[in-house]
């Protein structure tokens, strides 16, 4: 993100690593151009996936949300399609539904990424630190919610969390506490994705812990930093690209919202049918039949994961160069 | 709500509206899911490891790899090919459907159809070895509501429907208006027509097309626990809705878990069979225009009879056929079942360790005259794009016509559907076996209520809307939140405004 940047070289031990990557690729990059047709040969399936994949859905997309179905009469005389330009984006526009996913949206963000960041990075710091036993036991054993699919993990909450059968709803109500998780459907999403995300970026994070030079964290110890001061004044700002890493993926992943709650539809009516965006486009496609307004949908949703990844890129972006400025 | 919608009980993962196929149609729109954006790229970050790290902790295996040449090329060259191999494979598999079997003009004609009514497969068998002429390829699908109507509207968008598939009655019309079922008029002659219970029939025909053949008619029905009713001291089944409540208030003073039954935030259908029953239309025709208005006297009252039993905590709230649903009944915690005909099978299915304690009541009313509505109920209907209607039909018509179509599926021990051909009755009657219900006739329950189904609903042509709109916002009238009324209003509200959007016309 930051590669070819750092001038002001400061910390001696810091820099060593960073031109050399980005030095890498150029080096590496000569002997190929002296044969033109081996890169391009190579990069082809990529441009064809993508293109078949991923441009033309969305240019088909694009397409789909500008027009609309018409009939006459009592509407079964058949089928018109007629160009209704923007007039599914106003429409989803106008629909409180689509604007209160968004709104179910904030808040799970609200709830979810500052607490899976914290409980990630706060692991992954206690696995870095020298105290640490049975690492490999631990990183192993966190990281294995994550292999459970999705939709796995979430039909085993939503057993769960549903009274009568839940075995630990029923321990609760046995002590006399009535709880009822799927009133709230916030939370109980958040929780699924704790679960299933915590451990995944705990090992992005602790790669990148690993990855900070000895020589560095020595020479705090020697300046007499204890391991909290370590952890929060040199590990942290040094795995800060690590970070908005996370932050970004986690910002695009949660916009696109949809298999967690899906699921706990199924036992929670109050999850209804459009609590995200993306649940929104499914039941405009697939339970209305109205095909423009769920492209619409979509592109609208995937202009605001465009927008917010920009943002995010952006902020964290400058705060990581900024902070190399500070630590010198 | 099917007269199958037991499939859903099973929820299992490709049953599910969010399954992984029809989730990731419209997620394929956006950037791409979490978990593929994510992986590449921190694969980057991990495998491109300072050197200092080599120093720090001992396994440097990745950067070995990177930085001899030769071996990488190879590999990545290599893994770009079975990469390449691999999506091109999947993409042709994707292209490849059904209907590529369509020219075998000598031998017998195949049909595709997609179901899931309980029996379906044993009738498909049993048509398949009764003739030679017609070959049907079933495959089984999730209910219309759990996911099954996704699948058939995709399968249509993308020109691979099945040639025939199952449809119920209240979706029919919304099938019909967006052009994916096929005017089989000419292929259903008077004759066969006849067969057919008239309110079934006029169910099918819309805008002076056939477009279905009706499998079954679904009276409601309400079923109960005969032992819990005896613990509670109701001597006899109510007859009337206020009896219903006093039952219900009885049902609970005896066990304070105990309801007498559920009301469905999740399922419109139920309330609509209530509207239904004390007489409400929805939705009539006026010449070329539909007169929408849900706010009648029966509805008003419907409504404000359930908002009053969910306000009282007489009756659970729980979404239908759910586990937790399962588990109430199975607890002994829910003591009867508002549904329909089909309904017996469910529930034998569903609680194979309750034999004989169950029995089946006609649905209690406002007044005490027998009257019902409509559960429910499953039609065939033909693809738009099907070449073989008429083959499909033939196939409908044995289905639901014959004497063999329709013991095929009442034996099969799953299904109490009744049969929407009058003259099949004692055929279904006399194959429906049930450890449930004992010796209890409940076919000639059913053949009482089919005579007492109000004959002048209609189905609305944007009934997904229609629904959806109820499902949602009955959602906050179980949480105490809204009323059932409001939920009406909106929904009556949203179904004007898609008829517009759709250029449908539409008065009061």
């Amino acid at each position: 993100m930051v590669a070819p940047a750092p001038q002001g070289v400061t910390s001696p031990a810091a820099r060593p690593a960073r031109p050399r990557r980005a030095r890498r690729p150029q080096w590496a990059w000569r002997p190929r151009r002296a044969r033109p047709g081996a890169p391009a040969l190579l990069l082809l399936p990529f441009f064809v996936l993508f293109t078949v994949c991923t441009l033309i859905p969305i240019g088909n997309a694009v397409y789909l949300s500008l027009y609309r179905e018409e009939r006459s009469g009592l509407g079964f005389g058949g089928v018109e399609r007629v160009f209704a330009g923007l007039g599914n984006y106003a429409s989803a526009l106008e629909d409180s539904a689509f604007r209160d996913g968004f709104l179910n949206l904030a808040l799970y963000c609200l709830l979810y990424i500052p607490l899976m960041t914290g409980f990630s990075l706060l692991l992954a710091l206690l696995l870095d630190s020298a105290l640490a036993r049975a690492k490999r036991f631990f990183q192993l054993a966190l990281f294995l919610p994550h292999a459970v699919p999705g939709i796995i993990a979430a039909l085993i909450w939503m057993y769960l969390y549903t009274p009568g059968v839940s075995p630990v709803i029923g321990a609760l109500d046995a002590a006399g506490l009535q709880a009822d998780v799927l009133g709230a459907p916030v939370p109980a999403v958040v929780n699924i994705a704790l679960w299933e995300w915590t451990g995944y970026n705990l090992i992005i994070f602790f790669a990148a812990l690993q990855a900070i030079p000895r020589e560095v964290l020595e020479a705090s110890v020697v300046d007499g930093a204890g391991p909290l001061r370590t952890a929060l004044s040199i590990k942290v700002p040094l795995i800060r690209p690590s970070l908005a890493m996370v932050g970004l993926f986690t910002v695009i992943g949660s916009l696109q919202l949809f298999t967690e709650p899906m699921i706990l539809h199924g036992a929670a009516p109050g999850v209804v049918t459009t609590w995200t965006p993306n649940m929104y486009a499914y039941t405009a496609a697939f339970e209305r039949n109205d095909y423009g307004l769920a492209a619409a949908a979509s592109v609208l949703l995937a202009l605001a994961a465009a927008a917010l990844s920009f943002l995010v890129t952006r902020f964290s972006g400058g705060r990581s160069t900024e902070a190399k400025g500070t630590e010198a | 709500m099917s007269s199958s919608s037991f499939s859903r009980l099973r929820a299992s993962l490709s049953d599910h509206p969010g399954g992984v196929g029809s989730g990731t149609h419209i997620c394929g729109v956006v950037v791409g899911c979490q978990c593929s954006a994510v992986a590449p790229s921190s694969a980057l970050q991990l495998h491109a490891p300072d050197p200092t790290q080599a120093d720090r902790d001992a396994p440097s295996t990745g950067s070995g790899l990177i930085r001899k040449k030769g071996p990488n090329r190879a590999w990545s060259s290599g893994f770009v090919a079975a990469a390449t191999a691999l999506s091109l494979a999947t993409l042709s598999a994707c292209g490849a459907g059904d209907g590529a079997d369509a020219s075998g003009q000598d031998g017998p004609v195949t049909i595709t159809f997609w179901g899931w009514a309980k029996g379906t497969k044993e009738v498909v068998d049993a048509f398949n070895a009764d003739q030679s002429d017609v070959r049907v390829k079933f495959q089984e699908i999730p209910s219309g509501n759990a996911g099954g109507y996704a699948k058939i509207s995709n399968a249509v968008k993308a020109g691979n429907a099945p040639d025939l598939y199952n449809v119920e009655y209240p979706q029919l019309p919304d099938f019909v208006s967006r052009g994916a079922v096929q005017d089989i008029s000419k292929y259903v002659s008077a004759d066969v027509r006849s067969k057919y219970l008239p309110q079934a029939m006029r169910l099918t025909s819309l805008g002076g097309a056939t477009w279905a053949l009706p499998q079954d008619v679904a009276p409601q029905a309400f079923y109960y626990r005969k032992d819990i009713f005896k613990k509670a001291g109701i001597t006899s089944p109510p007859k009337t809705w206020d009896e219903f409540r006093a039952d219900a208030e009885k049902v609970k003073k005896a066990d304070p878990k105990a309801r007498i039954a559920t009301f469905f935030p999740d399922d419109p259908n139920t309330f609509e069979a209530m509207a239904w029953q004390a007489g409400a239309q929805w939705f009539k025709t006026e010449g070329e225009t539909w007169k929408v208005g849900f706010q009648d006297k029966a509805t008003r009252q419907a409504a404000g009879y359930w908002q009053k039993m969910v306000d009282d905590d007489l009756i659970h709230v729980m979404p239908s056929f759910s586990q937790q649903w399962t588990a109430s009944l199975q607890k002994g915690e829910t003591a009867g079942y508002l549904g329909a005909s089909w309904g017996a099978g469910v529930l034998d299915g569903t609680l194979p360790d309750q034999g004989g304690k169950w029995a089946a009541a006609p649905i209690p009313t406002t007044g005490g005259t027998a009257a019902s509505g409509m559960l429910g109920g499953t039609t065939f209907a033909v693809s738009k794009d099907s070449e073989k209607a008429e083959a499909a039909v033939k196939f409908a018509e044995w289905a639901t016509t014959t004497e063999a179509g329709i013991k095929a599926r009442i034996a099969s021990g799953t299904s109490s559907a009744y049969p929407a051909a009058p003259e099949l009755v004692p055929v279904a009657q006399r194959a429906f076996k049930s450890a449930l219900f004992g010796e209890q006739d409940v076919y000639g329950l059913y053949k009482d209520a089919t005579g007492t189904i109000k004959p002048d609903w209609s189905w609305g042509p944007v009934m997904g809307t229609t629904n959806n709109s109820l499902k949602d916002s009955f959602a906050k009238a179980g949480s105490g939140g809204d009323d059932i009324m409001a939920a009406v209003r909106e929904a009556e509200a949203a179904t004007k405004k898609e008829l517009g959007n759709r250029g449908i016309k539409v008065t009061d």
